[in-house]
């Protein structure tokens, strides 16, 4: 194989043959020693959330990629090109000057028209020290109930829009909670002080990725829609229940129910 | 078991849907059970010797080899898909690209395992790498194999990390992400090396100038058995691949592909067995009018032995060669699954026959005037070895379908049942 090696010969034929598979070698050699380059840039430069999150919303059904735009009615079927992030979409403007058409009712759960909402069930809501605190929204809080355990970052740790926040443990089921904003997490709490973090963004951030005003309860009703039919039975024909609001802990209440699908569904996985 | 039926349920992709986890189980069993038997054979013919099989030095090519051939010929339909897709940009075959990528990986795990028992001396199989003789076909197969299951793993690599637990793991998801925006630089160097095995692999038997049943003249330092193995394998690799597919389909009950992608698939096969059957055919006319007269043998001594008689070779050229041709590439049976699938069956069985009549016929036949006819029948180790190839084959497939989005499309037809 080597000069020196006993078969070894300096003739031509041998060394291409050789040269050719040392080529060969090389290249698949090259080959994924490039990727795991790359895989290490992209750690230290802090893009892997971003890919990953890319990578993972190309994974989601169609109809959950659902615009906001759709959502609110201004435009009649549209489906998100830019993985939840209005702050690269550049035609956010056009159809955010349309007029949005949403239903009345938040259908008897509590949505604060303080707050800012994003699509994988959190709220953000900016405070008077610069800081922004985030929490479960009402209908992941009515779904899940009191968790069993809470994996919260540490104070100082960062976090990147649409990575994972904190996770959740309920039952056999464990839940990646998607962060809303970056930023440095400044302060942690927890499911019985009604909120999970206090970050602290670099700079001012942009929150135009974020649900507001009317498309809120019009992405509330979409999302309800898509409960029932996963929550209920296989070959029921899909109904909706005229009035009522969602119990609180509808995990425990529903433990035959496929929660797997559902909750892979409801916090973007 | 229901909690392991809900663990096993979240490593299955959202969106589709498989069976339960003790049917699965079930299914399993078998082929473990073989794969255990073939294991306990493989594990006597390491620890005891090749006398274990009935080959000996005059029959040294056996099942073992024949599997090895066959399963490299099927196993073709990677590198082929791979090359049509990223080289010549035929998009619509990306629906059966990780399929591919995975029968790939197993034809040729599954060839090299059972190689390391056939060569005797496992410990000793580095060698051909260390001191690799270059004139040998074998030294060229051996290196090309060896670089192509390493590209196929790294194309494998990928499937396997978009298992939905696992690219839950952000370096994995990352890692997979940036191998496979490189796999078109793998495929590349798949399509090379594929090339040169299959040729190389078919040159092994046409340069036999002690056998003139398999000798053959050809091109330079390559005989014609080193193109017509290449024909043959591309030509076959599509229809395997239209046949497993079609299979999965039929067992699971679920549409996988549409049926434009097996047609596709169909034609593409169709096509190159007919320029494979053209090949073959002025090659054997070649050989019947001039190699072996010129040799001093009578061409047709050669089928006097029975079973080998000339029906075996008609029916390798016209029933698995011309018909299916004809069939795959006439609108109208084309476009039939029963005659698709009836079509794609011929061809893969005639690469069988292809590889098994130089692998057995021409090692039964005489060739000096002192020589007998000489009838080889494996042991029950060689049969069991060969069983554990095809239960680790079904075994990792079924392990693949069940875990790891090879079909896309599948997908995407679950999530239409709760789509707005």
């Amino acid at each position: 194989m080597f000069p020196g090696v006993d078969g070894f010969h300096w003739t031509f034929g041998h060394v291409v043959f050789l040269g050719l598979f040392f080529a060969v070698a090389l290249t698949i050699f090259t080959t994924v020693v490039r990727a795991v380059w790359r895989s290490v840039e992209d750690f230290r430069s802090r893009r892997a959330t971003a890919i990953c999150w890319d990578l993972e919303f190309a994974g989601m059904p169609e109809a959950e990629r659902c615009c906001r735009h759709e959502l609110a009615g201004r435009v009649a079927e549209r489906t998100c090109p830019n993985s939840f992030d209005c702050r690269r979409c550049a035609e956010y403007e056009k159809f955010a000057a349309l007029p949005a058409s949403s239903p009345a009712t938040s259908f008897g759960l509590d949505y604060p028209a303080g707050r800012l909402y994003h699509r994988g069930h959190t709220w953000v809501r900016p405070e008077s020290d610069g800081t922004y605190t985030i929490g479960l929204d009402d209908l992941a809080s009515h779904l899940v109930g009191k968790p069993d355990s809470v994996e919260l970052p540490e104070p100082g740790a960062a976090i990147d829009a649409n990575g994972t926040a904190w996770t959740l443990r309920k039952g056999r089921n464990e839940v990646r909670v998607r962060a809303p904003i970056d930023g440095t997490v400044v302060e942690t709490g927890g499911a019985d002080r009604g909120w999970y973090l206090r970050v602290r963004p670099e700079g001012e951030p942009n929150l135009r990725h974020l649900l507001q005003g009317p498309e809120v309860t019009a992405w509330l009703s979409k999302e309800l829609e898509r409960l029932q039919i996963q929550l209920g039975a296989p070959d029921a024909a899909p109904s909706l229940a005229d009035g009522g609001i969602l119990m609180d802990g509808l995990m425990d209440a529903m433990p035959q129910a496929d929660w797997d699908n559902a909750l892979a569904s409801t916090f973007l996985e | 078991m229901a909690s392991y039926a809900v663990a096993d349920r979240r490593w299955i992709e959202r969106g589709v849907e498989r069976t339960s986890t003790l049917r699965f189980a079930l299914w399993l069993v078998p082929w473990a059970l073989l794969l255990a038997l073939g294991v306990y054979a493989a594990g006597l013919c390491l620890r005891f010797g090749l006398n274990q099989t009935n080959m000996d030095n005059r029959f040294p090519f056996g099942l073992w080899i024949f599997l090895d051939l066959s399963i490299i010929a099927l196993g073709a339909g990677a590198f082929f898909t791979g090359f049509l897709v990223y080289i010549l940009k035929f998009k619509e075959l990306k629906a059966v690209l990780n399929t591919a990528v995975v029968v790939g990986f197993i034809c040729y795990s599954g060839a090299v395992g059972i190689l390391m028992i056939d060569v005797g001396q496992p410990l000793r199989a580095w060698f051909t790498f260390w001191h690799p003789n270059t004139h040998s076909m074998l030294t060229e197969v051996t290196f090309c194999i060896t670089c192509y299951l390493v590209v196929l793993l790294f194309e494998y690599i990928p499937v396997l990390l978009r298992n939905r637990q696992l690219r839950r793991v952000p370096s994995f998801l990352i890692f997979e992400h940036r191998l496979h925006l490189l796999v078109p630089v793998l495929a590349a160097v798949g399509t090379l090396l594929s090339f040169f095995h299959q040729g190389s692999l078919g040159g092994l038997y046409g340069v036999l100038r002690g056998r003139p049943f398999a000798f053959r003249e050809g091109i330079a330092i390559w005989p014609s058995t080193f193109f017509l193995f290449i024909l043959s394998a591309i030509a076959a690799g599509p229809s395997f691949l239209l046949l497993i597919t079609s299979l999965v389909e039929k067992v699971t009950g679920r549409k996988l592909v549409e049926f434009s992608v097996l047609c596709r698939l169909g034609r593409i096969s169709g096509l190159l067995t007919a320029v494979y059957v053209a090949a073959k055919a002025v090659d054997t006319l070649a050989w019947l009018n001039r190699t072996s007269p010129s040799l001093g043998f009578a061409p047709w001594e050669f089928y006097s032995y029975k079973p080998f008689g000339t029906w075996l070779m008609l029916a390798e050229i016209v029933l698995f060669g011309l018909v299916p041709a004809v069939l795959l590439l006439h609108p109208k049976t084309a476009s039939r699954r029963g005659w698709l699938i009836s079509a794609a069956l011929l061809v893969c069985g005639g690469i069988l026959l292809n590889r098994f009549i130089l692998t057995v016929q021409t090692l039964a036949l005489p060739t000096l005037a002192f020589d007998e006819f000489v009838s080889y029948l494996p042991s029950w180790q060689e049969v069991a070895s060969f069983g554990a190839v095809v239960a680790y084959g079904v075994i990792v497939y079924s392990l693949s379908y069940r875990y790891l989005p090879l079909f896309p499309q599948e997908k995407r037809e679950g999530y239409r049942v709760s789509g707005r």
